[in-house]
């Protein structure tokens, strides 16, 4: 929390809320307001050491190894959706952005940039939705700033978060390490979030009880590197789905990438949403997925594990790595026919017919 | 006489999952097969669907056909066939102080002919998306209601929906308009009747598709009286659904009426199309529209093709209503960027990759002709889907 220069930090509870129904300019201007923020929201829910010293930078303990350090920033619309909502996807999405790399993710910083006038209580909720998921991931949130925006140059809430993790000098994992014949593996079925968080935008508005897969994955892939210490490459699918993932594992490389259309986990309703909006669930959004590639002799250990685990009972191995095509990614349907799984272009818009 | 399923079971409800039963894909595969055997010579089909391709290229089903039956796209894609003139249209309404344009999706990436100032990367034209970003308030929706919403919401600006679409989409506009509509809503007349197109294709020369795969969802409208003529016309005709079985089901269909000689209108979608079509949809869509002529880009104006409004209805004419304020000589231009082969493309004429500026000049994220655009273009779906690489032959360790 950027902290005002002579304001002696006192201890504080975690008083419900603010004195004000929504955020004011003065909130981020650096003065009485935007301490009692700091104090009264951010320190009282996030609740760690390093922060309550409100000093300009947090001083954290380092357990050796090599640092992973990862940023992202995140707006959603809606801000609540099923499943979740902005603050639980800003902790997750960083989290599993340093899991996949191997690291044990410990640290974190939020950085809230709000638009005047938005609502405090729903602020409440965002932090609070924070807490609890860096808890089920076991980071601490030790730095922050806020800024407010004038009314109309933002859209409510955005969040930025930056963690930091640790992993040992032997974790080597990347598109380098894949060989042909190696296993392609997901935790679950693909689109949740991109359907459960398009069924809600404006226009739409499905009545669908389909959840946001939303979820911080260190736990899950922590238990599959305890049994499967050779898996050669994992990423998080989010963003452009099981597509762009593939394709950035096979961008020139002399390997491709096989993904058996049957085998790929779809909710039901992914599937018929899907089809009705004219999307493909192979290109929708997820916030709680991992793909993983892993020597063939691991796979069943490896898919033992995520299935032994709450955020992967529906995983499955996908597909493989294959010598040709090259370059490649490509489907192969129940037929036996092949397609090109391209890279997505843009946004998932919803089809004439 | 093939259909794409047997009848459906008591109390089974229904289920999508047959439609793309493995099994019934591969006993429909080995019919193929032995009709194609039995015609002994290669046979051209053409379906007149976007969804048809896109399917297609999905679920890689030309991989599953013989050599010598091959499956032409026509002109299928709404966005594809919508004449620039209702494109530049949409594009100087939305950059009018006072005007939301909505729009589907799909559309909004089309070039018209309205040239982009400041590119230098060939002949290249204004889109929607240009608009919005030169500050037109444009917004994709995803029905003719979702415009009526915005209409309601926004009392104080004209909202123009951009109606394009073949019989199936137009259907829910006519319902529209007949329950009543804000006065401060209007549409571009942009939507097209797909049966003159199908019946103008055999007259073009060196035309040698022998089988139609009819449009399933329009189909179901208008039903398949409208399609008639083509059987005496050589051409045979057969409804088609859009999951694996129903397509499979539709190609087994034309090679066994193409082997017998003898050529009908046959539906085997029959699942969902009647014969006489949607009486229910058909009243309410003329009550509210009528046949005109209408340009189809790139191909021709072909007589009562296009749905314009009835007289009780012009007062929701964007292009009477806003007359006074449209450019007419923006309107119109040339119809296809230099170099573009969509006219081809659309008519079947040539596959994609025929075309010199596919997947080079013209690419889903840079499109140079509309049917690299939208999700129905054959263009994009060969893209998409990698139909202009050779098979994929898969080598595993």
């Amino acid at each position: 929390m950027s902290r005002p220069s002579d304001a002696a930090p006192s201890a504080t509870t975690a008083r419900a809320a603010s004195r004000y129904d929504t955020v004011r300019l003065s909130h981020g201007s650096g003065g009485k307001l935007t301490l009692e923020l700091i104090e009264e929201l951010f320190v009282a829910t996030f609740s760690n050491e390093p922060l309550k010293a409100l000093t300009d930078a947090a001083i954290l303990a380092n357990p050796g190894g090599r640092i992973a350090f990862a940023t992202d920033s995140h707006t959603v619309k809606p801000a609540f959706f099923p499943g979740g909502d902005i603050g639980r996807l800003a902790v997750a999405g960083t989290v599993n952005d340093l899991a996949v790399m191997g690291a044990t993710p410990m640290y974190m910083s939020a950085a809230f940039l709000l638009e005047e006038g938005y609502d405090m209580s729903e602020l409440e909720r965002v932090v609070r939705s924070m807490k609890a998921t860096a808890d089920e991931a076991g980071v601490a949130i030790v730095a922050g700033d806020t800024k407010v925006l004038e009314r109309g140059h933002g859209d409510g809430v955005f969040i930025n978060t930056t963690g930091v993790g640790f992993l040992a000098d032997d974790v080597l994992m990347g598109v380098d390490q894949v060989r042909p014949g190696d296993k392609v593996l997901v935790n679950g079925t693909l689109g949740d979030h991109g359907i459960a968080v398009m069924s809600r935008r404006e226009g739409l508005d499905l009545a669908i009880e389909l959840e946001s897969d939303v979820a911080p994955l260190n736990g899950l892939i922590e238990a599959v590197r305890r049994v499967a210490p050779n898996v050669r490459f994992m990423r998080d699918v989010t963003r452009g789905g099981l597509a762009a993932v593939a394709n950035e594992v096979v961008h020139r490389q002399a390997y491709g990438l096989r993904v058996f259309d049957v085998a790929v986990p779809v909710h039901e309703l992914v599937e018929q949403y899907s089809e009705m909006l004219g999307i493909d669930p192979f290109l929708a959004a997820n916030e709680g997925k991992v793909l993983l590639i892993v020597a063939p002799e691991e796979a069943e250990a490896a898919l033992g594990a995520m299935k032994a685990h709450p955020f992967g009972r529906e995983a499955a191995i996908i597909g493989d790595i294959v010598k040709k095509p090259e370059g490649v990614a490509l489907v192969e349907t129940a037929y036996g026919s092949r397609r090109v799984l391209e890279m997505p272009i843009e946004e998932q818009l919803p089809r004439i017919c | 006489m093939v259909e794409a399923t047997a009848a459906p079971q008591a109390g089974t409800g229904f289920r999508p999952d047959t439609y793309k039963d493995p099994e019934l894909v591969a006993r429909l595969q080995s019919r193929i097969a032995e009709l194609a055997a039995s015609v002994a010579r290669p046979v051209k089909l053409m379906h007149i669907c976007g969804t048809h391709e896109h399917e297609m290229g999905r679920y890689a089903l030309r991989d599953l056909l013989p050599k010598s039956v091959s499956v032409l796209a026509g002109p299928g894609c709404p966005v594809c066939v919508c004449d620039n003139e209702y494109i530049n249209m949409a594009i100087q309404l939305s950059l009018e102080p006072g005007v939301i344009l909505a729009s589907f999706g799909d559309m909004l990436a089309v070039p018209g002919s309205i040239p982009l100032a400041g590119e230098r990367r060939g002949d290249v034209r204004m889109s929607l998306l240009d608009a919005r970003a030169r500050g037109g308030d444009v917004r994709a929706v995803y029905s003719a209601f979702d415009a009526k919403r915005i209409a309601e919401q926004n009392p104080d600006k004209q909202v123009v929906f951009f109606s394009v679409g073949f019989e199936t989409t137009v259907v829910a506009v006519a319902a529209m308009l007949k329950r009543g509509v804000p006065d401060n809503l209007s549409i571009i007349e942009a939507n097209y009747y797909t049966p003159p197109a199908t019946q103008l294709l055999p007259d073009l020369e060196g035309f040698d598709i022998e089988g139609f795969i009819l449009p399933g969802h329009a189909v179901t409208i208008t039903g398949l009286r409208v399609y008639e003529g083509l059987p005496t016309r050589g051409i045979a005709c057969a409804s088609g659904g859009f999951e694996p079985v129903d397509v499979l089901a539709s190609i087994a269909s034309l090679l066994e009426q193409i082997d017998t000689g003898d050529l009908t209108v046959a539906n085997p979608y029959q699942r969902l199309v009647k014969y006489d079509g949607n009486e229910r949809a058909k009243r309410e869509l003329h009550e509210v529209f009528e046949l005109a002529p209408i340009r189809w880009r790139g191909i021709a104006e072909i007589p009562a093709s296009g749905y314009k409004l009835r007289e009780p209805y012009h007062h929701a004419s964007a292009a009477r209503r806003f007359a006074g304020r449209l450019d007419p000589l923006a309107l119109k231009g040339a119809e296809h960027p230099k170099g573009c082969r969509c006219a081809e493309v659309t008519l079947g004429q040539i596959q994609p990759d025929e075309c010199r500026v596919f997947g080079q000049l013209c690419t889903p994220d840079s499109p140079y002709g509309p049917c690299m655009v939208s999700h129905e273009g054959t263009c994009r779906a060969w893209y998409t889907y990698g139909m202009h690489k050779e098979q994929l032959r898969v080598e595993t360790v």
